[in-house]
């Protein structure tokens, strides 16, 4: 483990944020995104940078070669120039990571491991810690939307984890928050939507999904909890919740950022792709 | 030979009979639309305008201040008013090749719509392209080819996956890629336990690895043809998009304008444009970029929407730019940028179809306008380019507009010289300016001209907001205009002199409370500028009149005679007396020039003395030998001395020189005389007598003097009243002379004398006198040459 800024050992004092770098483009937007995060809740950021351990045996196999992303062009994968590259992006991470720090303040450490990369993030990852992570890694010059480990991380996590991704849609104002009929995971994600609102002076909407007329004691939770939001807060029921339907009224309600819960039903697989594709923008998943 | 009569006063001046004058003021008489006299310029105004084919281009010539500008501009538009309007041209932004803009032509009065129209559609394209945009649907459909793109090309990859996962193989991301490994339990084996693999197990995973490496090869390497897919469903999209929120306004458009090929053709490619650029109208934050938008609209560079007729254009500052137009430039952060709306029209835009009138001196002092000048009359196309740029001075983007047809018709005006000089040394002037408008000097002063005149005059009066001018008043104009046509038979036609007369007379009666101009106000402004003009010669009379310069107007003597010169100063003129003196002796047969000599002499001047020293040698001498080495000279004079007017004073002083017989110096002589003695007209003749009486009357009482001048210049003596009194007392007399003999008799009170049969002239004649003069001197010459030959004779001998 590398520390920057803060003596080894000292554990942190309330939620850290758990940055996930693998030296991809979407990996460095997560960091960004942590460090503003972490400069605003006062928190300190841990990156993550894990050697994935089948990547460093498939190198050891002498007919192993490596189909290039963009090229499609094979050529051998020798174990020490991966082991050069994988030191190099270390490198590269711990050095963006100090920069980020120095942008928006607080303190960051860096941890480097060997392993599998959920295990090795679950391992460092409590309750308390928001854990963010870039929507797909490497896979997503590939087209992949949501990668392996993202996909294992949100079931898995303990705590909050934010899905980043680059926003295309031209000046977003809302958060929304996604509820459906489970009220200790809404009243999670309610939470979460505050905090983020209050962070980024945003009005929050609530998408409320369901089938038929929403029970009246739901909708007194969800009266309790849009005191916590504040004003401006505005409340929409769809009965639609296919993914296309969900992205077009977060576009209409120029959403910054969705909230929802890994309980929700349109978390399950495969639907959980599906939204993700038909999103550009971080997502924010609550316990 | 009998001695010529005395002028009468009414032979001095033509006076304007006022009964040709039957109005009381100008005020009844109506304008004049053309001035009289003209009909030579007007019939070449009137065949070069209507004169279709190329280069029957006009040239109107004339001297300065003959009102050659005005009557051009009147005479065309009154031509040009019945021509149709001609097109309206603009340019429109080039989409194939943006710097040359496209010319498009237009009826008159369309481009002014058309620009409307442009404008509109442009407003219309900044809000209806983004709301297309921004609309549920397109982006919907974006959404869903986007996602079909994506969910192919993840599909081949996550099938590879599978393939690969079925046969127990692991499909690895790295940083720069995929690897393949074998794989147990969702993990990579470790290398060192497949090194115990069986070598059949291990061959079997190696060609798997291999078959599935193959095909994610394959796989990778089509997502380029997948996204270029993605790339044109989506342009597709997007045309359909802006055909649908454009077909209604450009649909509306193309119909509207479906008589002209070259617009519908334009508002397609506006479209064509719209869909190539869609994506800098997605940027509903900012809008469209106004540089984009701003190539939709159109540069109407020449409007005939309120233009009645063919236009006639006067360019009073014909440079290069003026012409044929320029290309602005802006500064933008630093750097020059232009584009077509900066393009602007030149005079020969605004003129084509119709006339353009130039001067053709101020074109001639412009860098490079006359040149171009001449490029669009022979191409008959104006292309705009900068001056700049011709001489390589700039290397800033410009544009290259598409040139523009032209048919217009040049009507310069300049002086005479010009044109003979442009004709002589411009090869292509004749080319491009094949009709000559010669303006009149003058005109002919006749019973039908009076009435014309008249109504010239009252037109002048009208445009120059003066008072009416009294039927007096204009008798006197026209006699003045006589004295400035100097002939009894002519009026002048030079329309700023009459102009500046009726302005300084109208002022003169204003000065005097008058409600219209009378003969008196005339007199005053003629008197008025004289005076302005009169100190040069004012000083000059004081110098004869205080001894400075010696001129003699009584008595007589002998090699001395009173020549009349005339001085030109600006636009006044004077004469004065000038005592040219002759000496004679016996020598080698020659007459010295003395002012040629000096250098003083110009060759007119050279000519006149040979011609009387040959008139002398044959009308004296006859057969016999002359013998004479006699001088002329220009007294008191430092100027220089140019023309003949003076040969028969010179003549007689000569005379008088070898005969030693008198001549009168209360007679002023001017004529000029050729080889047989007969006296020919000189110019100038009225300020001369004028100046000779001015001088006489400065020296004492005018009693007994005059004038001898040629007979033929009668005609143009316009004297003024002081003078003609003088005469109609019998104080001053003017003689007409025609012949050599004439003034020799006025001069010396002689009988001159014309010779016998055997070439004897009568006794007692000058003409006698002067004769055996010279045969003295002959014998005198010859005593001298026998003497001189004895005397080399005897040498010679005595060398012998």
């Amino acid at each position: 483990m590398t520390d920057t800024g803060r003596p080894a050992g000292q554990p942190p004092a309330g939620g850290r944020i758990l940055v996930l770098i693998d030296g991809s483009r979407t990996s460095y937007g997560a960091l960004e995104a942590a460090a503003d995060i972490a400069g605003k809740r006062d928190a300190d950021i841990l990156g993550v940078f894990v050697e994935e351990l089948n990547l460093l045996r498939s190198a050891g196999y002498g007919f192993s070669r490596e189909v290039g992303s963009a090229s499609g062009i094979s050529r051998p994968l020798d174990p020490e120039i991966l082991q050069r590259r994988m030191r190099r992006l270390a490198d590269h991470a711990r050095a963006a990571l100090a920069g980020a720090v120095k942008q928006h303040g607080g303190r960051a450490a860096l941890s480097v491991a060997r392993g599998r990369v959920i295990d090795e993030v679950l391992a460092l990852a409590g309750p308390d810690d928001l854990l963010v992570l870039g929507r797909a890694g490497w896979s997503s010059p590939a087209g992949a939307r949501l990668g392996s480990t993202a996909r294992g991380l949100i079931q898995q996590s303990p705590g909050q984890v934010l899905l980043w991704c680059e926003q295309k849609l031209p000046s977003p104002n809302r958060v929304v928050v996604f509820l459906n009929d489970h009220d200790e995971a809404n009243h999670r994600a309610t939470l979460a939507a505050a905090e983020i609102s209050r962070h980024y002076h945003q009005p929050v909407t609530i998408i409320l999904g369901n089938d038929g007329e929403p029970a009246a004691d739901q909708l007194d939770a969800i009266r309790q909890d849009l005191d916590v939001l504040g004003a401006g807060t505005r409340l929409r029921i769809i009965s639609d919740t296919d993914p296309v339907s969900i992205a077009r009224m977060l576009r209409e309600e120029r959403a910054s950022q969705l909230v929802i819960s890994r309980r929700c039903a349109l978390f399950d697989e495969p639907g959980a792709e599906h939204l993700l594709a038909a999103l550009n923008l971080p997502v924010t998943v609550t316990p | 030979m009998t001695l010529p009569t005395p002028l009468t006063p009414d032979q001095v001046y033509h006076r304007c009979p006022l009964d040709q004058l039957d109005f009381s003021t100008t005020d009844s008489l109506e304008d004049l639309e053309l001035p009289c006299g003209q009909e030579r310029v007007l019939r070449a105004l009137e065949f070069g305008a209507s004169m279709q084919a190329d280069g029957f281009n006009l040239f109107v010539l004339g001297p300065a201040g003959a009102g050659k500008h005005e009557l051009v501009e009147r005479f065309l538009a009154r031509h040009a008013d019945q021509q149709p309007v001609p097109s309206d041209w603009c340019h429109v932004h080039n989409f194939e090749f943006p710097d040359r803009p496209r010319a498009i032509r237009l009826a008159a009065g369309e481009g002014r719509q058309l620009k409307k129209d442009m404008n509109d559609l442009s407003g219309e394209l900044r809000t209806a392209i983004p709301a297309a945009f921004e609309s549920e649907e397109y982006q919907a459909r974006l959404q869903e080819l986007q996602e079909e793109m994506t969910k192919r090309q993840h599909q081949g990859l996550y099938d590879i996956q599978e393939e690969a996962n079925a046969n127990n193989i692991a499909m690895i991301t790295t940083p720069a890629g995929f690897t393949f490994a074998p794989m147990r339990n969702g993990e990579v084996i470790d290398p060192e336990e497949y090194k115990k693999f069986s070598d059949e197990e291990k061959e079997l995973i190696e060609s798997k690895v291999e078959e599935l490496q193959k095909k994610l090869q394959q796989n990778i390497q089509q997502i380029p043809r997948l996204r270029k897919e993605v790339r044109e469903r989506v342009h597709a999209l997007n045309e359909e998009m802006v055909q649908l929120t454009l077909g209604g306004p450009i649909g509306e458009l193309r119909e509207k304008w479906q008589h002209l090929p070259e617009v519908v053709e334009h508002l397609d490619a506006i479209r064509e444009d719209v869909v190539e650029h869609a994506e800098a109208f997605e940027d509903t934050g900012n809008g469209p970029p106004t540089g984009l938008l701003g190539r939709y609209r159109i540069n109407l560079l020449v409007d005939n929407s309120e233009t009645t007729g063919a236009p006639v254009i006067y360019e009073d500052l014909p440079n290069h730019q003026h012409l044929t137009g320029q290309i602005e430039h802006r500064a933008r952060q630093g750097t020059l940028y232009t584009d077509f709306t900066l393009i602007k029209g030149g005079a020969v835009h605004r003129a084509n179809g119709g006339y353009l009138i130039i001067d053709a001196r101020r074109i001639l002092s412009q860098p490079m306008a006359w040149e171009s000048l001449k490029r669009i009359l022979f191409s008959s196309e104006i292309r705009i380019e900068s001056l700049e740029r011709l001489y390589g001075l700039a290397s800033t983007i410009s544009l290259q507009p598409e040139p523009i047809p032209v048919t217009v018709k040049v009507v310069l005006l300049g002086d005479r010289i010009l044109y003979y000089l442009l004709s002589h040394y411009d090869p292509d002037f004749l080319d491009l300016f094949k009709v000559e408008a010669d303006f009149e000097d003058d005109l002919n002063r006749d019973d039908d001209s009076y009435g014309l005149y008249a109504r010239m005059i009252a037109t002048m009066a009208r445009h120059l907001k003066c008072r009416p001018l009294g039927r007096d008043a204009v008798a006197r104009l026209i006699e003045q205009a006589s004295r400035l046509a100097a002939d009894q038979r002519k009026l002048t036609a030079h329309d700023r002199v009459l102009r500046d007369l009726i302005s300084e007379a109208d002022h003169w009666a204003n000065k005097a409370g008058m409600a219209t101009i009378g003969v008196d106000q005339v007199q005053q402004a003629i008197d008025e500028r004289e005076f302005r003009a009169s100190r040069i010669r004012e000083r000059s009379r004081e110098q004869i009149a205080r001894g400075i310069v010696m001129i003699a107007t009584e008595g007589e003597t002998v090699g001395q005679v009173n020549g009349l010169s005339v001085l030109k100063l600006g636009a006044s003129m004077f004469g004065q007396p000038t005592r040219i003196t002759a000496t004679a002796r016996p020598g080698k047969a020659q007459v010295v020039d003395i002012e040629r000599e000096a250098k003083l002499g110009g060759p007119i001047h050279s000519k006149a003395v040979m011609i009387l020293s040959r008139f002398l040698a044959s009308h004296y001498a006859g057969e016999g030998e002359l013998s004479l080495s006699a001088s002329l000279a220009f007294e008191q004079s430092y100027g220089g001395v140019e023309g003949d007017s003076a040969s028969v004073a010179e003549t007689c002083v000569l005379l008088s020189a070898i005969s030693r017989l008198p001549l009168r110096q209360s007679l002023a002589v001017t004529g000029s005389m050729n080889q047989h003695g007969e006296v020919q007209a000189v110019g100038g003749v009225n300020e001369k007598i004028e100046g000779f009486f001015d001088v006489c009357r400065e020296a004492g009482k005018v009693h007994g003097q005059g004038v001898i001048l040629p007979a033929s210049n009668v005609e143009h003596l316009m004297l003024n009243s002081d003078v003609r009194k003088a005469i109609a007392d019998g104080d001053f007399s003017i003689y007409p002379v025609s012949h050599i003999n004439q003034a020799i008799e006025l001069l010396t009170g002689m009988e001159a004398g014309e010779p016998d049969e055997n070439g004897e002239f009568p006794e007692a004649s000058f003409n006698r006198a002067v004769a055996n003069r010279l045969f003295q001197f002959a014998e005198v010459s010859k005593k001298q040459d026998d003497s001189e030959g004895s005397i080399d004779s005897n040498g010679g001998a005595g060398r012998d």
